[in-house]
């Protein structure tokens, strides 16, 4: 017998009684008046992230080329840095879609990525890979998520049912995940620090 | 006739700034948890569907294990199964191998500590980083985890430093890159952090593989969702092209109905917070790449048939009963002698191998503070109870203590001896101190006895004096 054989046989002779699934419909989960603000105060207070609400007026890439020219990389002049995404308007250096290696992307100052839902009870924003190289998500130094304002949702059952009755999401890439604010850890005696392992700081814009 | 548990424990206490330090950190833990659920109006019925769905799943593993495997081979993942730690290492190290690997990042993952993975490698020449920040600093001390999921809280500043000065050959270069905030500390956590992140980044960047444990698996799509704070199982398995992941057939769940649940409980029980700052779902290799699944059993098929002690299956390791736990705040991760400390260790380390880990029974006050936290409600200080009436039948009851019980119930069965004995009772107070809390009674040690009155209950309500 193989070990999957092995494996199953003993799981099917050591169960005695069996459970059935509970009913998950009668759960009532948290929702709010207004989801958005929930969201926006979520995302700026406990996940740490900024947040910018885009005007009519403005172009996405003015927003991210604004963002970038404050960057700590970005040298004296504010010219001097790396913008890395594969969004239709950003004018960007790397493009997740063509890069060679994965590892390019890691010399990014910012990326620029799109988030589909965003929940407002945790700050989670859902983001399903769309570019070739997922590394533009975690390497980049810091991120920019922009997020329709129309996707916000009030809990994270809401999200999964709406990934669940998605035919787009995991269809070119089998990869998505949700992001609240900026890597962050507490490893050394409990003290909470920003910037981790992956980026350093996270900036969502409401479109 | 101590057990081990609370000899360390002793030792463990001598030093009073560190036990309240640890005691006040991890109860800190507790309470940004108990925020956490007094925010959510419906926390109690989530325990109630959580412990439902585990039971389910677990008591269908078999099938859901099957669909799993289905859907994963679908999805173009390569699977395998494991026995047990053994034939688990030896697969890894062949896929590894296979791939002319080198050097392995890695996210954390206690299946991998169960199974001692990194000392098998490394003895097969090859690299392992750990790369969750508490992990890496316990590898380089050479150093176990002392929790679940704040492995290294237990460490001082002063000797994370000095560990990164001695063992990260460009620290001085690291070091002056920095901007700094804090110059007067040079063990300041975030400069430490931030030579961690460049330290880190740079095995990222070179490694031929990456690892993950999963916190679940979806039967119905095939997903292992992976929770971190740090971003370092997404780094793991962004830049290098091979993904192995390691997960105990427990961590199944049924389907994304299921997983909103979970994901809600997962860092509100564990760590306080809303939610981890990624929660990943991975269905599929890399474009360009490879991604490995290896289901592991170690044990797991068999503690499905225990009766007794089955729930502990149901556990998805968040570590709040330890957090709650005030034996395991006073005594902390070293002095259990399994390497998952509090309450599930306990517990788990008896179905490991009983007459190998039964010193941590001893490691439980029975308040039940960790049946209240524990978000899927596993029933943990019944079970720590259950092992302490099997400790005779295993042969490790302490025989004094089983002397003192067998004459407690002679007594309690034998009216007029009880009867003659409490009248006497009293005379015990006029008995020399040192006689009544000498070493020989193992239930004076830590407490005083108590005064034993003039009159029982008994003689009070026969004189109708109440």
């Amino acid at each position: 017998m193989s070990a999957k054989e092995e494996i199953l046989a003993r799981l099917r002779k050591n169960t005695r009684e069996t459970y059935d699934m509970p009913d998950l419909s009668q759960l009532n989960p948290i929702t709010y008046v207004d989801p958005v603000a929930e969201f926006i105060l979520k995302t700026t207070t406990t996940a740490g992230a900024k947040l910018i609400e885009k005007k009519p007026s403005e172009t996405l890439n003015d927003i991210v080329q604004g963002i970038a020219k404050t960057l700590p990389s970005s040298g004296q002049g504010g010219e001097d840095f790396l913008i890395a995404s594969n969004l239709p308007g950003i004018e960007a250096q790397l493009n997740p879609d063509t890069v060679a290696e994965a590892q390019e992307l890691m010399a990014a100052d910012l990326g620029v990525i799109e988030g589909r839902i965003g929940v407002a009870e945790n700050a989670c924003i859902w983001i399903p890979q769309q570019m070739k190289e997922k590394s533009v998500c975690f390497a980049a130094q810091q991120l920019v998520i922009v997020l329709s304002r129309d996707a916000i949702v009030n809990n994270m059952h809401e999200a999964y049912a709406r990934i669940a009755a998605s035919t787009e999401f995991f269809s070119q890439y089998k990869f998505g995940t949700f992001i609240s604010g900026p890597s962050k850890t507490a490893d050394i005696e409990g003290a909470l620090v920003y910037g981790a392992q992956a980026a350093r700081a996270v900036t969502v814009v409401l479109v | 006739m101590s057990t081990k548990h609370s000899k360390a424990a002793e030792a463990y206490l001598q030093d009073d700034a560190v036990v309240t330090r640890h005691d006040q950190t991890f109860f800190g833990v507790r309470q940004k948890r108990d925020r956490m659920a007094q925010a959510l109006p419906e926390w109690e019925d989530l325990r109630e569907a959580a412990s439902q769905i585990k039971k389910h799943t677990e008591t269908h593993l078999a099938d859901y294990l099957e669909q799993f495997e289905q859907q994963t081979v679908k999805n173009g993942v390569h699977v395998h199964w494991a026995n047990d730690a053994e034939e688990y290492n030896r697969i890894v190290f062949d896929i590894l191998s296979s791939h002319q690997v080198k050097k392995v990042v890695k996210s954390k993952s206690m299946l991998t500590e169960e199974c001692h993975l990194n000392g098998h490698l490394e003895a097969k020449g090859i690299e392992v980083i750990e790369t969750d920040l508490g992990e890496r600093i316990l590898q380089m001390m050479k150093l176990a985890p002392s929790h679940i999921v704040m492995p290294a809280l237990h460490v001082h500043r002063e000797d994370i430093g000095d560990t990164f000065r001695r063992l990260i050959p460009d620290f001085d270069e690291i070091a002056k890159s920095y901007k700094p905030q804090d110059p007067h500390d040079p063990n300041d956590p975030t400069f430490l952090t931030y030579v961690a992140r460049m330290h880190l980044r740079q095995q990222f960047a070179k490694a031929d593989a990456g690892m993950t444990g999963a916190n679940f698996g979806i039967a119905e799509t095939g997903d292992v969702v992976v929770c971190t704070n740090e971003g370092n199982a997404d780094m793991s398995t962004s830049i290098p092209k091979l993904h192995i992941v390691s997960m105990g057939i427990e961590k199944l769940i049924p389907n994304y109905q299921a997983m909103g649940v979970f994901q809600r409980f997962v860092a509100r029980s564990g760590t306080g917070q809303e939610t981890t700052v990624y929660t990943s779902h991975f269905r599929g290799p890399r474009p360009g790449g490879e991604m490995h699944i290896v289901l592991v059993d170690n044990g797991r098929s068999e503690i499905i048939g225990n009766p007794e002690h089955w729930q502990t299956l149901k556990c998805m390791r968040c570590g709040a009963c330890m957090n709650t736990c005030p034996v395991y705040r006073r005594s902390a991760g070293y002095s259990y002698t399994y390497f998952i400390p509090g309450p599930i260790g306990v517990n788990l380390g008896m179905l490991r191998d009983p007459h190998k880990y039964y010193d941590n029974v001893s490691g439980c006050s029975l308040c039940c503070s960790c049946d209240n936290v524990c978000p899927v409600k596993v029933d943990l200080s019944t079970q720590v109870y259950r092992w302490r009436q099997e400790l005779d039948s295993l042969g490790h009851a302490d025989p004094m203590k089983k002397m003192m019980s067998n004459g407690m119930s002679f007594l309690f069965n034998h009216p007029a001896l009880y009867t003659t004995a409490l009248r006497l009772s009293h005379v015990v107070n006029w008995m020399p101190g040192a006689l009544v809390n000498m070493k020989l009674n193992p239930w004076a040690y830590g407490h005083e006895m108590m005064k034993f009155p003039k009159k029982s209950f008994h003689q009070i309500w026969k004189e109708e004096k109440l």
